[in-house]
């Protein structure tokens, strides 16, 4: 509720001018029926052409000017509705800067494809079906009153029926609903089947198990159908009844109007109008149902996106020490990243070992201390603009080759040299990536995240298996750039690779996620155990 | 590991005239039940239409001073037409809503049917965006109109053209005034369309583009960070909420003129029918009764044209979506029959490119021995994957021959071709399947023996603890990169293909377990050809063979030993690798 009123708020001038047309909308659409009335009394029945003329001329006036108040009214909403789109994705990017690794973990990704478009739609709405609503009951009201001055008896027969069929509307329609929704989540398990078909195509082509999968996409669709049967009885019920509701108001209030004409309690063209607010009112009491459900699907569609905007950063950032000097070290593994040279972490298991660059890093709170002061005393930005953390889950943005890597091009280069991606920048630096990297092969991926990183030139780089999808030759060339190009600056690789190792000031030998042995690569060669994990000659 | 990737096809989209006929087979596909629904609601539409009808009459009888009792019974029989209209309307839906629910279970069951006959290598072309768009939510909203859009429309039609015929009925002269208003209404709607589509298109462009945008934000959120990204993200998202609401305000724009012409229009229909019917009745050519009915017939026919004018954009999205489904059925169909005499698999000269891209490999022949273990090694970007595409029969090679039994195996069934080929590529798709149905893909009939002796064979031993009933898939039960892999790799034990080809099946897996499952792995494929092609040299040494590519060429070929003695490009790589 209150991001729809926070929604509104800036735009308070707009939607009171709005609701102003709407009104006038209505006030002038309303009336063309009761004027109906009065052409075919004073005009037809009269015999006074002059009269039939003059009424005319004021419906024709009215039908002119009902759109136009009404288009305004629609253009002052809508207006509203695409500021509040935009505000929405807005929150949305502010909020992702903010507190981004921590929404990611808690939103799957496809409910973040949904939110900025979908939802964001359907919470914007809002405003333009409040509008509608409003329009709706000022339609109601006039029409109520113009029908009750035409005769009491009417009046309190039409809004009798408007309330029983919005009444019997309404909750017949919640029970639909509720019936559909079975029907509704098959429909989405059928969906995701086909999904799931298309993403393993590839297997079910290759391997076989096309036909069991087709068959089985028959059955279920085959119960779909069914199921579809089921619901098809009381969804006809139901629009039957919507449709045909309004009209036996209808032909009752020509049976009442017919008896009260023919007493002369009414005139012929009061019993006409009557019929045609009659019949206008099917598409009014239909209206309030629609909004309404509108509304309903906005709150919850509103309710996701607060869900997200209120997601707080895991980590607090209330360090504020700055110029971290010294040794990184992770109590919980032992792990310890001096100020210079490459630190080589060798594992069986590279989950653990990423865990720890994490805590070195800062992604996740621990009791890592830089330089002896705790890391969760400096501030973030200062922890970030130091000590990067490479991995493979790291994002290529779309974009030039030359914008991925975000350093003058002399810079560039040298970072794409040291990473063997010249096959890349080869192409041009204006190569397009694509989102995720999707255009490029998973080798090529990785050492341009790599390339990424160096061009960065972070003081202290951790990286997690940085070419796990590179051949031995591209490997060993990467390794002895690497260590190069970061000579004097701190780098920590988790790698079992000898072709690394070789290049390696020191190494940590990692079991069960602690520091097992530090030493060199040619000491730690001496145990058996660690030769089996680190050197291919085993 | 190659530039097959930056290789992607767009599948083709169906024309308006493929889409009419589409359309077409639809509705004949169930003749009988499409014409009883119309005939349902033709028959519902007259009776209501009667109502103002009757009421003429109602007029002219009190003109005529009828007694109470007529009155009452003309009244009567309005309520009763009332009546027959309902059970009409409600035998017309029910009908309409079968009649949709079967046609989309044909649709959908037909799509899913030809997409599983693809060629394989416009599935591996595709991508799964857009096939799976294709296939899960463009048939969702053509099924949605078929059902509920659909026959709601077909109503408010029936219901028009039953209300004009009705003026006519009244007053053929006041019917013709009527029609006065359709021309306009037409072409402005025409208008309305012909500029709404590209604008309706171009929003849910910037919709997407919007959403790509935050679930990127979202999805690299620890590197915006660790790269100080902020500022280009923010300035990129909002220019997307910008444009997503300069979209919507052109949509609105539009929205706003037609709708205001359509209300004109309506109402301006009811003046002049009024005022037609006023000026005949001055000149005594009809009954105040009748001009009443017209009159209060147009009063009703503005609420079924504004229902289905407000539907025309959601008719046009159903056409563009059945437009994207019938495009499938336009990928020419590979015709696939030769039959291989024995399991001889080999590359003989070919040469290869991608699209209109340079050829890829030059020349290049490869003879697996019947039985052997060959390990194809060399550079990223030198061709490995490439050779495993031709080999599997997913490419043709431009010049050159690629045979499996004497025949190309390009030319060889899919059903025949994975009976004797298996390609394993490091891409392992894990289906929202029970584990039971995630491996018997090649052998329907298995026991669950030999699926168990399967995932022994692939050191899977988490998968026989859980059971072959536990549900897979993410929001079952997630699998890890390994995990997913011993899936992938125990179908292919199941399958028993005469040959089967790893491409980097085994990269992703831990140093340490990696061994283990590519021991396994050669235990299990004992006597079977398997040609597997890696990036790392863990698996050149076991070898019976090894043949090192590089720049699309066979650079050199034999077993561990000779290679090193050779002291070429593999024993280079292979000192570099262990250190040395």
């Amino acid at each position: 509720m209150r991001l729809f009123l926070r929604q509104a708020r800036p735009h308070k001038a707009r939607l009171a001018l709005g609701f102003l047309f709407y009104a006038g909308a209505s006030c002038t659409s309303m009336p063309q029926l009761w004027v109906v009335g009065k052409v075919i009394d004073e005009g037809f029945i009269a015999r006074s052409p002059r009269d039939l003329a003059a009424w005319l001329g004021v419906a024709a006036a009215l039908v002119v000017l009902q759109p136009i108040l009404w288009a305004n009214g629609f253009r002052q909403f809508s207006t509203v509705e695409a500021r509040n789109q935009r505000q929405l994705v807005r929150d949305l990017t502010d909020r992702l800067n903010t507190a981004g690794p921590a929404v990611r973990d808690r939103v799957s990704s496809g409910e973040l494809l949904n939110l900025p478009s979908e939802d964001a739609r359907r919470a914007a709405r809002a405003v333009n079906d409040a509008g509608f609503f409003f329009n709706t009951l000022v339609m109601f009201l006039v029409g109520a009153a113009l029908v009750w001055s035409i005769h009491p008896l009417l009046g309190v027969v039409i809004i009798s029926g408007s309330l029983v069929t919005a009444v019997i509307a309404g909750p017949l329609l919640g029970r639909l609903q509720a019936s559909q929704s079975d029907y509704r989540a098959r429909i989405g398990d059928l969906s995701a089947h086909a999904a799931d078909i298309v993403g393993g195509l590839r297997v079910l082509r290759g391997i076989g198990g096309d036909v069991l999968f087709a068959a089985r996409y028959r059955e279920r669709s085959d119960e779909l159908r069914r199921k579809g049967y089921e619901v098809a009885g009381p969804s006809s019920w139901i629009h039957a009844l919507r449709h045909s509701m309004p009209i036996v108001f209808v032909a009752v209030i020509t049976w009442v109007g017919a008896l009260l004409a023919a007493d002369g309690a009414i005139t012929i063209g009061g019993l006409a109008s009557a019929f045609s607010f009659a019949t206008i009112f099917i598409a009014v009491s239909g209206n309030f149902v629609g909004t309404s459900q509108y509304l309903v699907a906005a709150w919850v569609a509103a309710k996701r996106i607060v869900r997200v905007l209120r997601i707080e950063p895991d980590l607090a950032d209330d360090g504020t020490a700055r110029g971290g000097r010294g040794e990184l070290r992770d109590p919980e593994s032992g792990l310890a990243v001096p100020v210079s040279g490459l630190t080589v972490v060798v594992t069986a298991e590279t989950a653990p070992a990423a865990a720890a660059c994490e805590r070195l890093a800062r992604y996740r709170d621990s009791e890592t201390v830089w330089g002896g002061r705790p890391l969760a005393e400096y501030a973030l930005a200062e922890v970030r603009s130091r000590i990067m953390l490479l991995t493979d889950e790291d994002y290529l943005f779309t974009g030039t080759l030359a914008a991925t890597l975000r350093v003058p091009e002399a810079r560039a280069r040298q970072a794409v040299a040291a990473a063997c991606a010249d096959d890349l920048a080869s192409q041009g630096m204006d190569l397009v990536v694509e989102e995720g990297g999707r255009n490029l092969s998973g080798g090529q991926r990785q050492r341009l995240r790599l390339a990424r990183a160096l061009a960065a030139e972070p003081e202290t780089l951790l990286a997690v298996e940085p070419t796990s999808a590179v051949d031995a030759h591209t490997e060993s060339l990467i390794a002895s750039r690497v260590a190069a190009a970061r000579a004097g600056r701190a780098t920590l690789v988790v790698t079992a690779s000898p072709l690394w190792l070789a290049h390696a000031d020191r190494v940590a030998w990692m079991v069960d996620g602690k520091v097992h042995a530090l030493g060199t690569h040619a000491e730690l060669l001496a145990d058996a155990a660690y030769r089996r994990l680190a050197s291919h000659s085993a | 590991m190659s530039t097959m990737e930056t290789v992607r096809g767009r599948l083709p989209v169906a024309g308006p005239a493929a889409v009419r006929r589409a359309v077409g087979r639809l509705l004949a596909a169930d003749p009988g039940r499409a014409s009883a629904v119309l005939l349902l609601y033709f028959g519902a539409a007259a009776f209501s239409v009667s109502v103002p009808i009757l009421l003429g009459k109602v007029v002219d009888g009190i003109a005529a001073d009828w007694t109470t009792g007529q009155v009452h019974l003309v009244c009567a029989v309005i309520l009763a037409c009332v009546c027959v209209q309902f059970v009409l309307s409600r035998l017309g839906r029910l009908a309409g809503y079968r009649f949709g629910e079967r046609a989309a279970a044909r649709l959908r069951e037909s799509v899913v049917e030809r997409v599983l006959s693809l060629p394989l290598v416009q599935v591996e072309r595709a991508g799964r965006g857009d096939l799976g768009t294709r296939t899960a939510s463009d048939v969702n909203v053509v099924a949605d109109m078929l059902r509920d859009n659909g026959p709601t429309v077909a109503t408010l039609v029936i219901e028009v053209v039953v209300l004009y015929v009705a003026t006519f009925v009244a007053s053929p002269l006041l019917g013709l005034v009527a029609l006065v208003t359709v021309p306009p209404l037409y072409l402005s709607a025409r208008r309305y369309l012909r500029r709404a589509a590209p604008a309706f298109l171009e929003q849910r462009a910037a919709m997407s583009e919007a959403a790509e945008t935050i679930s990127a934000s979202g999805a690299g959120a620890r590197t915006v960070e660790s790269l100080a990204m902020q500022e280009e993200r923010r300035e990129l998202g909002y220019a997307r909420g910008q444009s997503m609401m300069d979209k919507m305000l052109r949509v609105v724009r539009l929205q706003t003129n037609f709708f205001t012409l359509l209300l004109m229009i309506n109402r301006g229909q009811l003046v002049l029918v009024t005022l037609a019917a006023g000026i005949w009745y001055f000149q005594g050519g009809l009954t105040l009764g009748t001009a009443i009915a017209a009159i209060t017939v147009t009063v009703r026919i503005a609420n079924p044209t504004n229902g289905i004018m407000t539907q025309l954009g959601e008719f046009q999205q159903g056409a563009a979506a059945l437009a994207r489904i019938e495009g499938v059925n336009l990928i020419p169909e590979e015709p696939r029959d030769a039959r291989p005499e024995g399991a001889r698999l080999r590359l003989d000269g070919v040469t290869f490119g991608y699209g209109d891209g340079p050829d890829v490999l030059h020349g290049l022949s490869l003879h697996p021995a019947p039985g052997e273990r060959l390990v194809v090694v060399g550079p990223s970007g030198a061709g490995k994957s490439t050779i495993a595409r031709l080999l599997a029969g997913i490419d043709r090679p431009r010049t050159g021959n690629a045979t499996l039994g004497g025949v190309p195996v390009y030319d060889i069934g899919v059903e025949e071709l994975r009976r004797h080929v298996v390609l394993v590529t490091q891409e392992h798709y894990v289906f929202t399947a029970s584990l039971r149905d995630n491996l018997i893909l090649a052998a329907p009939d298995a026991g669950d023996e030999r699926l168990r002796e399967a995932l022994r064979r692939v050191d899977a031993r988490w998968a026989l603890e859980e059971g072959l009933d536990v549900m897979l898939g993410e929001e079952h039960r997630k699998l890890t990169t390994a995990e997913a892999q011993q899936i992938a790799l125990a179908r292919v034990v199941i399958a028993d293909p005469d040959i089967v080809i790893l491409d980097e099946a085994t990269a992703g897996i831990d140093p340490a377990s990696a061994g283990n499952v590519e021991a396994a792995l050669a235990a299990a494929l004992a006597g079977r050809t398997v040609i597997a092609i890696a990036h790392q040299l863990q698996a050149a040494r076991s070898a019976d063979r090894i043949a090192v590519v590089e720049g699309g060429r066979i650079a050199e070929a034999g077993t561990h030993e000779e290679l090193l003695a050779a002291g070429g490009v593999y024993a280079g790589l292979w000192h570099a690798w262990q250190g040395d």
